[in-house]
C-alpha cells in the first residue's frame, strides 16, 4: 500500500512541479542568481501551507512530526556542498527526475552523478560518523522548544514573515 | 482550455499551495513526508549489489538505508511520470540536452553540460546526505 501511495503522490507532485516550471534548469539557476524567484514562491507557499496543515494534524493526534537531529557539522558542511553542487547541476534530487520526465537529457548526467555521490557517501560514512557528524550535536530540537513558545504562537509569525517576503519579491518584479 | 493558454505556466503560489495540501494529505493518509535523496542511496546500493552484494551487506550506511524500493522510491518514480504526462498533455515536452541559460553562458557543447551536471550531481548528493536532507 505504501508503494501505491508513493507513486500516486509522486505523480500529482510531478504535475504541479512541471506545470509551474519549477523543475527547469533556467528557473533554478534564476533563483540562485536572484533573478527569477518562481521556485522560492512555490517552495515558500508549500512550506507555509504544510506547516499549518501538519500542525493541525499533530494537534488532532492524526500525525507525528518527523524531526531530524541537529548536527551542525553535517548541516553546515553538507549545506555548503549541496549548494555548490546544485549551482553546477541546476536540479535538486527530486526535480532532476521531473526534468528528465519533460525531456531534459542533461538531468540523466545529473542523476548518474547523484548515484555516484550517494555511493561515495556510503563509503565515507564510517569515517564521517566519528568526525564531522560529532561536531555540534544538539539532538531533535524544534524552534518552539528553543524559543520556549507554543507552536501556535510562532506559526502566525512565520506566515507573516513569509507573506512579507513574497510581497517584497512581487513588488520588485522577481 | 484553449490552445493559447495550454502551455502557459501555472501560478507558482497556487501550485505551491496545492503541493502543500498534497503534503498534508500524504502525512495524514500515508504518514509520509516528502523527500528524494534517500532514494538515491537505496538505488546506488541496488546498483552496487549487482557487482558486490556481500560488500554492500556489510556497509553501515547501506545497513541504515537498505537498498530496497519503498514509499519514497515510488514517489521519485511518480515525479518522473507525472512530469512526463503533464508536459506531453500541455505541449511543453521538449527533448533538450543543454538548457538555454547554460548555452547562453557556456556554449552549446553537450559534453561540457553533461560533465558539469555529473560533477554537480556528485557534489550535491554527497552534501545532501551529509546534511541528512
Amino acid at each position: 500500500m505504501d508503494l501505491i501511495y508513493g507513486i500516486v503522490t509522486g505523480v500529482l507532485f510531478g504535475v504541479l512541479l512541471q506545470r509551474s516550471e519549477v523543475i527547469r534548469y533556467d528557473r533554478q539557476l534564476g533563483a540562485l542568481l536572484l533573478k527569477d524567484m518562481t521556485i522560492v514562491k512555490f517552495m515558500l507557499t508549500t512550506v507555509l501551507v504544510g506547516m499549518v496543515g501538519v500542525h493541525i494534524l499533530v494537534d488532532l493526534g492524526l500525525a507525528k512530526l518527523s524531526i531530524k537531529p541537529l548536527i551542525l557539522g553535517g548541516t553546515v558542511l553538507g549545506g555548503l556542498l549541496f549548494g555548490a553542487g546544485w549551482g553546477l547541476l541546476g536540479y535538486c534530487p527530486g526535480t532532476s527526475g521531473g526534468a528528465l520526465g519533460e525531456g531534459r537529457l542533461d538531468a540523466l548526467a545529473g542523476i548518474a552523478g547523484m548515484l555516484v555521490g550517494a555511493g561515495l557517501f556510503a563509503e565515507a560514512y564510517p569515517m564521517l560518523k566519528t568526525s564531522v557528524l560529532t561536531w555540534g550535536v544538539y539532538g531533535k530540537v524544534t524552534l518552539p522548544q528553543l524559543m520556549d513558545r507554543h507552536h501556535w504562537v510562532l506559526i502566525p509569525w512565520f506566515c507573516l514573515l513569509g507573506y512579507a517576503l513574497l510581497r517584497w519579491l512581487h513588488k520588485r518584479g522577481l | 482550455m484553449s490552445e493559447g493558454t495550454r502551455g502557459k505556466p501555472w501560478n507558482p503560489y497556487i501550485a505551491g499551495a496545492l503541493a502543500g495540501l498534497l503534503l498534508v494529505l500524504s502525512v495524514w493518509v500515508a504518514g509520509k513526508y516528502f523527500g528524494a535523496s534517500t532514494t538515491f542511496v537505496r538505488a546506488a546500493g541496488m546498483v552496487e549489489q549487482t557487482v558486490a552484494a556481500e560488500r554492500v551487506a556489510t556497509m553501515p550506511y547501506f545497513m541504515k538505508e537498505t537498498p530496497k524500493v519503498d514509499w519514497q522510491w515510488m514517489f521519485v518514480v511518480g515525479i518522473v511520470l507525472g512530469s512526463c504526462a503533464a508536459s506531453l498533455l500541455s505541449g511543453t515536452f521538449k527533448v533538450q540536452a543543454v538548457p538555454d541559460r547554460f548555452a547562453a553562458r557556456f556554449g552549446p557543447g553537450v559534453g561540457r553540460r553533461f560533465g558539469v551536471a555529473f560533477v554537480g550531481g556528485v557534489v550535491a548528493m554527497f552534501g545532501a546526505r551529509l546534511a541528512d536532507g
